[in-house]
């Protein structure tokens, strides 16, 4: 009987020294153009090669989110996936428990969804079918997605052209999943810029207009996309 | 004190092997090799598989309401689609491949005839998001079974939790196709020595054994490798197969080895629906071969058979022929969840 007790009393202190020597870090997408924050029914932005152009979808898929204290690996997210939509608000931010006495200078994540998961059949939460992320004529995710049309001079004339870029894959040699990592400090948050201008400006939309499968030029594009983000911390 | 705890741990045992054994749902036929699904991640139980059997009956999948699964799958013909060379979906559009009979899919590891699908779970969005086939989306099906009481009843009973999920609604599908094993043919019997085959039929397959079982091998009757088996091109249709998929030119015109079991019923055959009968097929084989880079490595070796060899061949491929699987209740249509008998 005495030792059910004990049992008891180590569990419940445990648990509460576990719980005491957790704290939350906020990390946060924050999707641009130009540096301000980006509107989605902004029709008036301009790039250096097209009159004016609106974005109408980001949205993309974090996961195996790592924090490095220079190059190990200090804490990793369990079950790490995230689907960030500048459409949704509330995907932007994220809270991650860590120990308070983690040292860390260092964020890494995966940009896009791994073959493995690719390959393991219907999942829930943000990895369901149904998040629109996920192609169904072949199997696999949809890593990156950039929605949007541009007004384009062709022969003098203006014209309305949308476009589509839907980057994902997970067969190589079309596999453009991305690792990203940035340098941090330790603050209670984290804010990662992502400008949907940068994005565009590495593109030739008088060229390219769309990539909807997985191929070279979906490499090569998420290649130049995970250059973009970057920390931005007070 | 300890003599009951061990009579009581020998009752838990007796329990628990009884149980088991009555509702495992899931029976791989014995000596044939280990299914490849992982059902690990999505463990069988009666109320899914009703779901999943609700889900492939019901047209509510399609955007307009009219088409469903068994639509292009239907049980009496080994779930592929009759009298259609290439099946057709809603407002009749016409798809561009015949719809594979289904059968057997735990084994399988890739999907469609290109094997564009790389898990039985994800299977069923490519038919019901394809424009010529269901026409509808997965947020839009996911939306229509979470106002359906029906299906909010079903989906309480599958997963403790009445609201339905792109995850949950697939892998119930899952569950249901899972459990189409169709292992009960004649040929099945005589291979557990049940019964013997007619002089025909043991004829015919020994023919099978020389001349089709390296690609079409048992006990599955394919191989599950993508081939190609020398039918000349469609110059209309223009489908390269495998090659759409991995952009590989080594696997161009190369298709999905389809399983042979219930071949009497799941005509017509080939990827493209072309030939009707078995004699075409046969005929085919034997005087049909165009060859090119990528022709299945077996077939350059041309196939004789005599008009008799011929017949006896198709007496062998009838005995794969699984009658209780194709009139299986356990199969059908689901009245039952669809229209309850009122209660008294």
């Amino acid at each position: 009987m005495k030792f059910i007790i004990t049992l008891i009393l180590l569990f419940i202190t445990g648990n509460l020294l576990f719980s005491q020597s957790a704290k939350k870090l906020q990390l946060t997408f924050n999707p641009t153009f130009n540096n301000s924050a980006l509107n989605l029914s902004d029709s008036s932005y301009t790039s250096n090669r097209s009159d004016s152009l609106q974005i109408e979808t980001l949205k993309f898929y974090i996961s195996e989110i790592e924090l490095l204290n220079d190059n190990k690996v200090v804490w990793k997210e369990e079950n790490s996936f995230h689907l960030i939509d500048a459409a949704e608000k509330k995907t932007l931010s994220n809270f991650l428990n860590l120990p308070t006495e983690l040292i860390y200078n260092k964020i890494k994540f995966n940009l896009g969804i791994d073959s493995v998961t690719n390959v393991a059949g219907a999942m829930g939460g943000d990895l369901d079918p149904t998040k629109g992320m996920y192609w169904t004529w072949q199997s696999g995710y949809v890593n990156f997605k950039l929605e949007g049309n541009s007004l384009q001079n062709a022969d003098g004339i203006k014209e309305k052209k949308s476009f589509q870029f839907h980057l994902g894959g997970y067969m190589k040699p079309f596999y453009p999943l991305q690792t990203i990592t940035l340098n941090v400090t330790e603050k209670d948050s984290i804010k990662i810029n992502l400008d949907a201008e940068k994005i565009i400006s590495v593109i030739d939309l008088q060229k390219q207009h769309h990539i909807m499968s997985p191929c070279k030029e979906a490499v090569m594009l998420s290649e130049k996309i995970a250059k973009i983000f970057s920390v931005q911390q007070p | 004190m300890k003599k009951f705890a061990i009579v009581f741990g020998v009752f838990c045992l007796m329990l628990s092997a009884f149980t088991t054994l009555k509702d495992q749902i899931f029976v791989a036929p014995k000596n044939w090799p280990k299914p490849v699904y992982d059902f690990a991640k999505n463990p069988l139980t009666k109320e899914k598989v009703e779901l999943g059997r609700a889900l492939f009956y019901d047209p509510l999948l399609s955007g307009t309401n009219t088409i469903s699964c068994a639509s292009c799958h239907s049980q009496f013909t080994a779930f592929t689609h009759v009298d259609h060379a290439l099946s057709h979906g809603v407002e009749d559009r016409i798809g561009t491949r015949n719809s594979p009979a289904l059968m057997n899919l735990a084994w399988h590891k890739l999907f469609m005839w290109d094997g564009a699908i790389n898990h039985l779970d994800v299977q069923a969005l490519a038919p019901v998001s394809h424009p010529d086939e269901m026409g509808e989306k997965i947020e839009n099906v996911v939306l229509k079974l979470q106002q359906s009481k029906i299906y909010r009843k079903l989906f309480y009973e599958a997963f403790a939790d009445s609201a339905a999920t792109g995850e949950r609604t697939l892998k119930a599908i899952s569950q249901f196709m899972l459990t189409l094993i169709s292992a009960e043919s004649k040929y099945d019997s005589v291979m557990r020595k049940q019964s013997q085959f007619t002089t025909q039929e043991k004829n015919g397959y020994n023919i099978f054994q020389k001349n089709c079982s390296s690609c079409h091998k048992e006990p599955l009757f394919t191989n599950l490798a993508f081939e190609n088996n020398g039918l000349p091109p469609d110059t209309k249709l223009k489908d390269i197969g495998r090659m759409k998929i991995s952009k590989n030119p080594a696997d161009s015109l190369r298709f999905k080895v389809p399983t042979l079991r219930n071949i009497e019923f799941s005509y017509p055959y080939m990827h493209d629906g072309r030939f009707k009968k078995l004699s075409e097929v046969i005929n085919h084989y034997t005087s049909g071969i165009q060859h090119n880079k990528t022709l299945s490595k077996p077939l350059e070796k041309a196939i004789i058979l005599t008009s008799n060899e011929k017949v006896d061949l198709v007496a062998f491929l009838l005995t794969l022929t699984d009658k209780k699987f194709l009139f299986d209740q356990r199969f059908s249509y689901p009245k039952e969840i669809f229209f309850p008998k009122p209660k008294d």
